[in-house]
């Protein structure tokens, strides 16, 4: 619901906490692992909690989440900096998000694969014409059938 | 042509006439020879992988000959880490990842035995409703007095009204049906079956890199159980083409989730291997309060129900006729010569779902299921109603098809 807050303590009969505004965000990750289709990952705030999670995505993205676990990584401390400090790599929680109804979700592909062509007559068109030449010229002859200059005359 | 030195001399030293010494057709002599020499086998002390298939070889052949107990003891005696299925579990799409780790094909409906349902006599049919009737109407009652803790609810008012429902039953189909007046019912036995199956590459640790066998133990607690002296009748023939398929899982368990404990391998019945009924009949299971449908809807997970059954009796029945095959003596490399069967029902009071389960091979373990084509067979219905609701002292909208079939699976005879 909010970062670094103190919510108000629940005694019998006090309405429903709501929040409107939750400081949280949460960040769609790419597996690491393989994981079942149904299953999403998500990077969360350490102060979520799976009723967190489950009604974050409900109610503001209508999200039908039917099971929600949760697990902190623990980042490490054993780095160094220059000064010889010990350096912690902030820890965090992810959560895996596994959908209602066989709804499957497959984490799409963000940086595609490109053929770069550049235009005629361009600079980088010669240039790339001139580096393929070389790399040409380095290939030892192929008429010597993989045997090194070593031997022969 | 081949030298005088390869040429067996058995003939010249035992030949009695000058004639049969001289012998034209000699490459068949020498191949059915006797050879001099002992086969080459590989080393049984060598640091090396033929050294150890020898040796696995060795262990399994010394295993055959052993007794059941012994090879139960020998096969279930070094501990490792191994996961434990709970056959009710609250992890979605179960049945699917069961049924790959049991080798289980699923089909929808009861075998041809049950399906259309022979007739029942009615006499029985009405004896056997007022047993339920009351039964449900005592059990109503007792709600009635006063209700229980939530989380106790299934405890105190399903397993007392199941309880007396199976007790009466089995006591009138007793003269129907002869093995059940030589069977014995339990009460909260404990049933639990441990097998390896697939592989696995070990991620880290001393023994990184290596593959080794993926371990499962099923713990179960059914509400009770009909064992029998003799075995039911199958099914479907042994080998017979089944329309289902095994649905495969490339994922790891722990994506279930599954966890991994480390304690007693047990294989077990519900009774020790001496006890003369080895066979199961049926058992009943309730559904536990976690999975009620009114908790599971108000969890947003209506359509898990089924599929949460499905999984649950796979499990159950898949452990159960697994130890009754290893009691007698059957594992994975000697595999089982007839099928085993055996049938459960699962309810919540008021739902009944009905699943028959048929252990065709007990070879799961990466050795032996290589070259392995049988498969386990579940059959399993869809959960119905038996009643739709209970006025005071009057059930109202009773299902007479719940009660046939719950009378045919308890009337499954041996002999017929």
């Amino acid at each position: 619901m909010a970062k670094r807050i103190i919510y108000p303590l629940y005694q019998l009969g006090n309405p429903q906490l709501r929040i409107f505004r939750p400081t949280f965000n949460l960040t769609l990750v790419r597996p690491g692992k393989e994981q079942p289709p149904d299953t999403v990952q998500f990077r969360i705030p350490m102060e979520m909690t799976k009723f967190d999670v489950r009604n974050y995505l409900e109610k503001i993205y209508s999200v039908p989440v039917a099971a929600v676990r949760t697990r902190i990584q623990y980042c490490t401390n054993k780095k160094r900096n220059h000064l010889n400090q010990r350096v912690k790599r902030p820890d965090y929680k992810v959560a895996y998000v596994q959908l209602t109804q066989q709804q499957t979700f497959q984490f799409p592909d963000i940086f595609p694969e490109k053929d770069k062509k550049h235009e005629e007559g361009s600079v980088e068109e010669m240039q790339e014409k001139f580096m393929e030449d070389e790399r040409q010229r380095q290939k030892p002859d192929p008429r010597r059938g993989g045997v090194t200059e070593w031997f022969g005359l | 042509m081949a030298s005088c030195s390869r040429l067996p001399l058995h003939p010249f030293l035992c030949s009695v006439s000058v004639r049969l010494a001289c012998n034209r057709n000699v490459q068949v002599e020498a191949s059915t020879a006797k050879s001099l020499y002992p086969p080459i086998l590989p080393s049984r002390t060598a640091k090396s992988k033929s050294a150890k298939r020898r040796v696995v070889t060795e262990h399994f052949e010394q295993l055959r000959s052993c007794t059941a107990q012994e090879k139960i003891r020998a096969l279930t005696r070094v501990q490792r880490k191994k996961y434990v299925i709970y056959p009710q579990t609250f992890a979605l799409n179960a049945d699917r990842w069961y049924q790959h780790y049991t080798k289980t094909a699923f089909l929808n409906g009861l075998p041809e035995k049950y399906d259309p349902a022979p007739a029942v006599d009615e006499s029985v049919l009405s004896e056997a409703r007022d047993v339920v009737c009351s039964s449900i109407l005592q059990q109503h009652w007792h709600a009635m007095k006063g209700r229980t803790f939530t989380q106790k609810e299934q405890e105190q008012l399903v397993s007392p009204f199941l309880r007396n429902a199976v007790c009466g039953l089995k006591n009138l189909l007793a003269k129907e049906n002869p093995v059940l007046s030589l069977s014995s019912l339990d009460f909260d036995p404990q049933v639990s079956y441990y097998w390896l199956r697939a592989e696995r590459t070990i991620p880290e640790g001393h023994r990184r890199g290596r593959v080794e066998p993926m371990r499962f133990q099923i713990e179960d607690k059914p509400h009770s159980q009909i064992r029998i002296p003799h075995q039911l009748p199958q099914f479907v023939p042994l080998e017979a083409e089944i329309s289902a398929e095994v649905p495969i899982i490339t994922l790891a368990p722990d994506l279930l989730p599954l966890f991994r404990r480390q304690y007693d391998n047990n294989i077990f019945i519900g009774a020790k291997l001496e006890d003369p009924c080895c066979y199961g009949h049926t058992q009943f299971h309730v559904v536990p309060e976690r999975f009620r449908r009114d908790k599971m809807s108000k969890r947003g997970l209506s359509d898990q129900v089924e599929l949460s059954l499905r999984a649950s009796a796979i499990a159950s029945l898949f452990a159960w006729t697994g130890a009754q095959a290893m009691y007698q003596g059957f594992w994975s490399e000697e595999d089982v010569s007839r099928p085993f069967v055996s049938q459960a029902v699962i309810t919540d009071g008021q739902f009944f779902s009905f699943f028959c389960y048929q252990l065709n091979t007990l070879a799961l373990s990466p050795r032996a299921d290589c070259n392995n084509s049988r498969k386990n067979v579940c059959w399993g219905t869809e959960s119905i109603q038996l009643y739709e609701r209970i006025t005071d002292g009057d059930i109202v909208g009773l299902n007479d098809t719940v009660l046939r079939l719950l009378l045919q699976f308890l009337l499954n005879n041996a002999q017929c």
